[in-house]
């Protein structure tokens, strides 16, 4: 016999603990046979268990939901505990805004409620606390519309509990439940649509215009449940084993409920301005983020016919799934193939996983997580998930132009790391066209990205040959190439070449970083001047450092100072970047990595990084490769991680602090009873207190005074030091922003005038027959139109000019820097508003970065 | 015997956990080639520790790896290489503190054999792990045969049977990949180690990566750990 805690982990698979029945009633009964035995030992343990597998296993909910109702039957005080603790949970989940418990607690006491543990009125209860919650936080008078997503996500809790205990709810307190619907339905006439701007995978630009016609996630999710009450509450996600047990269930004794509470909304800020407002919404938003955004990838006719609220619960299961088992690979795919459901999933699996994968603003976990999933499922169904997974990237291939920029990023990341797990293999002579399209197309820069990260991940002859199918592919391929150095024997002035051998003659007799800074003043800067100093000695270095990154690290480490020397402003550290990168020029990779960490040993400033980016000859390849954006993200990304290491740090250093308060104090006090004790016996002998301990206790204090004080100050140190960081950061942005404005102004007016896009208005009336408050709005929008009609069109029909492709991808990276950092930019937007913003701005660029930041726009402020 | 996975190869995977801020290949003491295994050294413990959940058991340049943790780091270890290294790191993403140094994180990464049976058991593991994965389908897609042929790629389950197979043909364009960067840095490096016989790891950046003592000299130590698997 298995132990419980086997069994009730189990419970609800096939599985040897069961020895490998099926039968769910057998399951409960064999659980509850043995938990019961168990249950005056172990108690306390199963109730913890029990409750954590009710909680990390979610889709079980209903098999410990029957075992808890026939515990209850003859354990009625353990059974109570379990309400109240799961009511203790649900308050601390509340107060903690944690969605994750607050939903799965929701859902334990609505299954609770079938097995006859709970008063169904007791849980209504608690859904109307969290209506009226949720109705006061969105009215403008009491509450603070800022804080929507947390009202939003409140009622998404209650009606996600609803496919759970629907029909006992109904059938058991009807006019409580409807009173419930009908507050639910209130609330949605008050509440403001959320849009998706921002946030979609998808620009699906035609559909911009429909925003205001199409449901938000909430309004979805009502028309589901709305759909399954008219169903009869009745759907095959759910397995009801409590129906089994009914005749004996009815005769536990009910528990109740004690109140709950949820927390006040903050105060909406002071001024209402946008930026203020927007700020809040921005963190409530963080704080309470959509679960999933579906990508619908897939044609109607090859995903999965499945009720609607079935589709939910199964991403439910699936989300729920990939959140708990993270890191535990076996378990999480065999829970994944594994849902208790008589129906198949594998499409709206593969969709779901990569809703994830591609989740804006960011996923729960690091892309390499669905990763490694995605490779799981594959090895775990080999007959049907490649093919699955193999039709998903094509039918996002399909839309790349579509596609937000940080997707597509993503996308190649996951897909270069995918196919090198299964050995390069993929039907390349399916994308072979992309030759036919002209070198900035969507698709093609996809594929060639896509070949330069196998290459990275592998080496070139090997994705050559994967290639073989489709050989001329080969023209997309990295240059093979190592490095260019421009002092290598055959070419090259030959003054610069012998000062280049001499310099490679002093670092291999390991000169000194000194002693190389005064060869370079003395006789190389006077004679032949910087220019050449800095190529001389920038290229000789980097060819001695080319071998591996260790060998990199290694020269920088040694004579960083002297590059340090020579590039003391952003002028000179451009002039350095840019030898970097002739001399990686057949190599992406090494030219990220050696700016990286140069950066990393501040010879770069990130503010010279983003020049360098900007500058007229790199800007002609911003459509074309990913090479230079690489290098941007890297430098926004090293920055944004300094402050994160900066602010943890400072966490700490305050926990540190409190202790050696808390110490010190302590210290003084027992010091000061001592102390204390001696002069109530003031003028006799003294002969409690002992000197020796007084001078002990003394010393103490001091110590612990002393402790308090260095912690203090280096606590202030952090604190100056992230000031300066925030500084930094302040400065980085307000320049990526000015360069992109500079970038894009005159190009934008080049391709689309002044955002009114004239030329292409024609066009959109012929296809777009949304009416004519959707063509107002779009010209409010100023969107570029024409991309998206390239997802529909043949795959190689691609019609956009090189100019506004230039301008698609760059706005593309402005909205998702925007997005990425968008925590960072926020406290600064009044800066962006007065240097970067201003009246003459472009709209479409004004509007990219109000798309990333979500800022509701002043004109539209229904919107928010 | 293929150990010739490069730092940039370790360096692409890894970066996808986070940032990296130190790749040390591990060498055979007596050879001082690269041997199967390396040090990767990131500026976040989370990251690390991300890469060995995610990481581990997948597939780098045709070949599985491993990742753990680097346990032995925890027991203040790191101090020795900054001693004798001879010189402290200067370098830190948030190069304002040297403290930071406190919050690296050592990855060990294997690079299974082939040779040794390493592969081969990893194999069996794979299938035991996927039978008993099967076994806990009591649901929908477990119960169900497959209905779709695979359409791309002959993915999953395969590696056993392809394995040798592979390795032959890697073996021969490995080698000659390797050749490539190696003939003419092999005299280099033997002309270097004899001229600089007691020099210490200074003179590296003229040697062979393949070829490369760490850049620290605690070689030793490591040489010490790799053993321990």
């Amino acid at each position: 016999m298995s132990s419980w805690r086997a069994l009730i982990l189990r419970i609800g698979e096939k599985c040897p603990e069961y020895g490998g029945a099926t039968d769910s009633k057998d399951h409960i009964e064999t659980c509850f046979g043995v938990v019961r035995r168990e249950l005056e030992h172990s108690g306390n343990d199963i109730l913890d268990f029990l409750l954590q597998c009710a909680e990390q296993l979610p889709h079980k909910i209903p098999f410990y939901g029957t075992v808890v109702g026939l515990l209850n039957l003859e354990y009625e005080d353990f059974v109570k505990k379990v309400v109240e603790k799961t009511q203790t949970n649900l308050q601390d989940a509340l107060d903690s805004g944690d969605c994750n418990g607050i939903r799965i607690c929701l859902r334990f006491l609505t299954v609770l409620i079938c097995s006859k543990v709970l008063q169904p009125s007791s849980l209504v209860v608690v859904f109307e606390t969290l209506l009226s919650s949720a109705a006061t936080t969105v009215d403008e008078e009491k509450g603070n519309p800022a804080w929507q997503a947390r009202a939003d996500f409140y009622i998404t809790s209650i009606l996600s509990c609803l496919p759970w205990g629907g029909s006992e709810l109904v059938e058991q307190v009807p006019e409580e439940i409807e009173r419930v619907l009908v507050g639910i339905e209130a609330y949605l006439s008050i509440r403001r649509r959320v849009s998706e701007i921002g946030l979609s995978a998808f620009k699906e630009l035609d559909k911009t215009d429909k925003v205001c016609d199409e449901k938000d996630f909430l309004e979805d999710l009502w028309r589901r449940i709305q759909d399954l009450s008219n169903t009869g509450w009745k759907l095959a996600s759910v397995p009801r084993p409590h129906l089994s047990f009914e005749a004996q269930l009815v005769a536990g004794k009910s528990h109740d409920l004690g109140p709950i509470s949820c927390p006040e909304q903050p105060d909406p800020p002071a001024g209402l301005s946008g930026a203020t407002l927007g700020r809040q919404k921005h963190d409530a938003e963080l704080k309470y983020p959509q679960r999933i955004r579906r990508l619908n990838i897939f044609p109607a006719n090859k995903i999965e016919d499945l009720q609607p609220m079935d589709r939910f619960v199964v991403e439910e299961y699936l989300l729920d799934v990939l959140l708990f088992l993270n890191g535990c690979r076996k378990e999480c795919a065999s829970y994944m193939v594994g849902l208790p459901v008589p129906f198949r999933y594998e499409y709206l699996m593969a969709e779901t996983i990569f809703s994830q994968l591609l989740l804006l603003p960011e996923p729960p976990f690091k892309p390499i997580y669905y990763t490694l999933v995605i490779m799981d499922l594959c090895k775990a169904l080999p007959g049907a998930f490649p093919a699955v997974v193999a039709g998903a990237v094509r039918a996002l291939f399909d839309r790349i132009s579509e596609l937000d920029m940080e997707c597509r990023t993503r996308l190649i990341l996951w897909f270069s790391h995918h196919l090198s797990n299964f050995q390069f293999i993929w039907p390349w002579e399916e994308w072979a066209y992309v030759l036919d399209l002209p070198k900035w197309a969507p698709k093609r820069v996809f594929v060639q990205e896509v070949l330069e990260r196998e290459v990275r991940l592998s080496y070139w002859d090997k994705v050559k040959q994967s290639i073989e199918n489709a050989p001329a592919l080969e023209e997309l391929l990295p240059p093979k190439g190592g490095p260019d150095f421009k002092y290598s024997a055959e070419n090259g002035d030959k003054t610069e070449n012998a000062l280049s051998a001499e310099l490679n003659g002093m670092v291999k007799g390991r000169v000194t970083a000194r002693e190389i800074i005064v060869w370079m003043e003395e006789n190389v800067l006077p004679l032949h001047g910087i220019d050449v100093a800095l190529g001389v000695i920038v290229q000789t270095l980097l060819d001695i450092g080319s071998k591996s990154f260790t060998h990199l690290i290694t020269v920088l480490e040694r004579y960083g100072q002297v590059i340090a020397k020579m590039c003391p402003d952003q002028e000179k550290q451009m002039a350095l970047i840019g030898e970097v990168s002739s001399y990686w020029k057949n190599s992406a990779q090494m030219t990220a990595i050696a700016i990286d960490r140069m950066m990393s040993y501040r010879l770069i400033s990130n503010l010279a990084i983003v020049r360098w980016v900007f500058s007229t000859e790199n800007i002609e390849h911003f459509h074309t490769s990913d090479r230079l954006w690489e290098i941007l993200r890297n430098a926004v990304n090293k920055t944004y991680n300094r402050i994160c290491d900066l602010r943890k740090e400072i966490s700490s250093f305050k926990k540190s602090v409190v202790a050696a308060e808390l110490n010190a104090s302590k210290a003084k006090a027992e010091l000061d009873a001592a102390e204390s004790k001696l002069t109530l016996v003031d003028g006799e002998p003294v002969l409690g207190e002992n000197p020796v301990r007084m001078k002990r206790l003394k010393s103490y204090a001091e110590k612990a005074k002393e402790e308090e004080v260095s912690v203090r100050e280096s606590l202030e140190a952090k604190e100056a030091l992230l000031a300066r960081a925030v500084y930094e950061n302040e400065a980085l942005f307000l320049s990526l922003y000015k360069n992109f404005s500079k970038v894009l102004t005159d190009r934008l007016h080049d391709a689309y005038g002044d955002g009114v896009l004239q030329s292409n208005r024609a066009d959109e009336m012929a296809i777009d027959n949304e009416g004519s408050s959707a063509m107002e709005l779009d010209q409010e929008n100023g969107r570029p139109k024409k991309s998206l009609h390239d997802g529909g069109r043949a795959s190689n029909g691609y019609t956009i000019g090189e100019k506004e492709q230039w301008c698609l991808t760059t706005l593309g990276y402005v909205e998702a820097f925007s997005r990425q950092y968008a925590s960072e930019i926020w406290p600064h937007v009044e800066q962006l508003d007065a240097e970067v913003l201003t009246d003459d701005v472009h709209p479409l660029f004004r509007k990219a970065i109000y798309s990333g930041l979500r800022r509701p726009r002043c004109d539209l402020t229904s919107e928010y | 015997m293929s150990f010739y996975t490069t730092e940039e190869q370790v360096y692409e995977l890894f970066s996808r956990g986070g940032e990296i801020k130190k790749i040390v290949m591990g060498l055979d003491k007596n050879t001082k080639t690269p041997c199967g295994f390396c040090f990767i050294m990131y500026y976040s413990r989370e990251d690390a520790e991300d890469s060995v959940k995610y990481l581990s058991g997948t597939i780098l340049d045709d070949r599985p790896i491993r990742v753990d943790f680097d346990w032995g780091f925890q027991e203040g270890r790191q101090w020795g290489r900054g001693r004798s290294g001879g010189q402290v790191r200067d370098e830190y993403r948030t190069d304002y503190d040297p403290d930071i140094l406190s919050n690296l994180c050592i990855l060990i990464l294997f690079f299974l054999e082939f040779a040794r049976g390493g592969y081969g058991k990893l194999v069996q593991k794979e299938l035991e792990a996927q039978r008993h994965l099967v076994d806990y389908g009591t649901g929908s897609l477990g119960s169900f045969p497959p209905v779709m042929q695979p359409q791309y790629g002959r993915h999953g389950g395969n590696h056993g049977h392809g394995g040798s197979h592979r390795h032959g043909r890697d073996y021969n364009r490995k080698r000659h990949r390797e050749d490539d960067r190696h003939a003419p840095e092999m005299s280099k490096r033997t002309s270097d180690h004899e001229s600089h016989r007691n020099s210490d790891h200074d003179s590296r950046p003229e040697k062979n990566p393949r070829f490369r003592e760490s850049g620290d000299s605690d070689d030793d130590e490591e040489d010490g750990r790799k053993r321990r698997p």
